[in-house]
């Protein structure tokens, strides 16, 4: 409990410097494209078109699929709603864990504060996450599913999705610099998640194809499930996800908080010894 | 005299693994497995304020780890380094991002010291007129050449005015009229009454700039005194070593080495 105290109040301490971080790293990333910050964009949207074209009209999905409180959208809608989550979660896991030990030769300096490092990384990632989710509700707009008043949990869910990125990452991070394959582990388990979470497949498939009800709440388990339906249940207005389904929300927040708490407690124990295991 | 470095009984080991397995037994067990190295072997002296020591010794002999730990860049493995005031490294690898320019490596550098906002901005312009690499602060780093990198990193360590200053082999690089002008720097810092530590292969550098030398040998203090004392004594080492045959030399950096290992 200390330890998540201190790691937070660590936060609050650094955020200029999260914030001045973070702009750099978007900048440093991108000046060697000619194209520069529009591959932020660029790449995702490549993706969208892929998943479109295979999933969507290849292997047929022309029927509506429901999102939640009875409401049922077009593939492609549902597609690009929840899949915006995807490309904010996969790079923050993925640079998240190799942040404290692919930068510390370059921080040189015991005093400062480690645990800002993971937050500025994963903050980079949120401002391109801004842009991608900007776009998705201009596209939306578009279509039948126009801005709603259930907008105003887009906030509620950005910031679900920073704290639990922030308290994974802290776990990953420190682990991927005692031991490198925890990194290597991690890029594999996040592969498979990305066909264990309904980016690309509904829920609903699962009782088609066949398979027993607890398939379906050993995948709840996974927190990025209550992050992909509650985005996808804001930007197309469905349902207050995370008053009508109050069980899964105090389940996700539970496993953020064991996350945080058991994520400072290491990351404060190694910390000091982080450039030994260099 | 007032104290400005305590170091009392500092040792730093490092643990040698022949395989990767034995990494793992040594995280899980709690004794800890494997052979380690001392780099550093019950080190303690003292500086004062004002002071400027020469460390000198052998390559190997465990300078550059003394000199981090001074730092506050790596932590000793036991005893203790207290430390009065900001201490500052410099040394040749300057931790510059490549892919970004000049000018925003001395924000970002300047960032992760701890300086705030209002420093940076006051700062900028001074580091810059010292590094004195011209348009190029503008360019991304990549494109410098050795000689301007390791001027930038020098600038920007060397103004962000630390009470205790470390530089290792860091004037090695550069012309000589920029190790002039740092030389010339570093006097402006003596005067001042900071502490400087310097790591330098030049002997002629380091009797001209040094009072004190400190000097360390396979992980200990061999000698601690006045520039005038050891010096000679550390030259007639240098000798004798260079006058020995090839076995004899190999017989003595086993024994050395040796007496370095310990068991976990």
């Amino acid at each position: 409990m200390k330890s998540a105290w201190k790691v937070i109040r660590e936060q609050f301490k650094s955020l200029y410097l999260i914030r001045r971080l973070s702009l750099y790293e978007l900048k440093s990333e991108n000046t060697n494209n000619y194209l520069g910050m529009a591959w932020v964009v660029i790449n995702p949207l490549i993706q969208i078109a892929i998943y479109w074209l295979v999933f969507g009209k290849i292997l047929g999905r022309s029927n509506d699929i429901p999102v939640d409180n009875g409401v049922e959208v077009p593939y492609i809608t549902w597609l690009i709603s929840g899949i915006i989550v995807w490309f904010f979660v996969q790079p923050s896991i993925i640079q998240g864990s190799k942040s404290i030990y692919s930068r510390i030769r370059f921080i040189a300096k015991m005093n400062f504060p480690m645990s800002a490092i993971p937050s500025y990384v994963i903050l980079e990632k949120f401002y391109q996450h801004l842009m991608i989710t900007g776009i998705v509700i201009v596209i939306l707009q578009f279509t039948e599913f126009k801005i709603s008043i259930y907008m105003i949990q887009l906030p509620y869910f950005m910031f679900a999705a920073l704290a639990f990125l922030f308290s994974v990452s802290l776990i990953t991070s420190t682990f991927s610099t005692i031991v490198r394959d925890v990194h290597q582990v991690l890029i594999s388990l996040m592969r498979m998640m990305f066909y264990l979470t309904p980016f690309l497949w509904e829920p609903a498939r699962l009782a088609d194809a066949g398979l027993p009800d607890f398939v379906q709440k050993i995948l709840l388990l996974n927190p990025m499930y209550y992050l992909v339906q509650g985005y996808r249940s804001t930007l197309l207005g469905a349902s207050w996800y995370g008053i009508d389904h109050i069980g899964y929300t105090l389940y996700f927040w539970g496993f953020v908080l064991v996350m945080l708490l058991f994520g400072s407690f290491v990351h404060l124990k190694f910390r000091d010894h982080f450039v030994d295991y260099l | 005299m007032e104290k400005s470095v305590i170091v009392k009984n500092v040792s730093k080991k490092y643990k040698m693994y022949a395989k990767n397995s034995e990494k793992i037994l040594d995280l899980i067990s709690p004794k800890g497995y494997g052979k380690s190295f001392y780099a550093l072997n019950d080190i303690s002296f003292e500086a004062n304020k004002g002071d400027v020591i020469g460390i000198i010794g052998v390559n190997g002999s465990g300078k550059s780890t003394l000199s981090n730990i001074i730092a506050g860049i790596i932590p000793p493995t036991s005893g203790t380094v207290e430390i009065h005031g900001e201490a500052a490294l410099i040394a040749i690898q300057s931790g510059l991002k490549k892919e970004l320019t000049g000018r925003e490596n001395i924000e970002l550098k300047c960032l992760m010291l701890g300086f705030d906002k209002k420093q940076i901005v006051e700062l900028t312009p001074l580091i810059i007129e010292f590094a004195d690499i011209g348009d190029f602060i503008d360019q991304p780093v990549k494109t410098y050449s050795s000689g301007m990198r390791s001027r930038l990193g020098f600038a920007i360590s060397i103004h962000i005015d630390p009470d205790i200053l470390v530089i290792d082999e860091a004037l090695s690089v550069g012309d000589q009229t920029f190790a002039d002008k740092c030389l010339e720097k570093m006097n402006e810092f003596k005067e001042k009454g900071k502490t400087i530590f310097f790591i330098s292969h030049s002997i002629s550098q380091m009797k001209k700039f040094c009072e004190k030398a400190l000097w360390i040998q396979y992980g200990h203090v061999e000698h601690y005194g006045s520039m005038a004392e050891v010096m000679p004594q550390y030259e007639k080492f240098i000798k004798a070593y260079k006058k020995m045959t090839k076995e004899e030399k190999k017989a003595f950096q086993k024994k050395i080495r040796k007496s370095r290992m310990s068991k976990a």
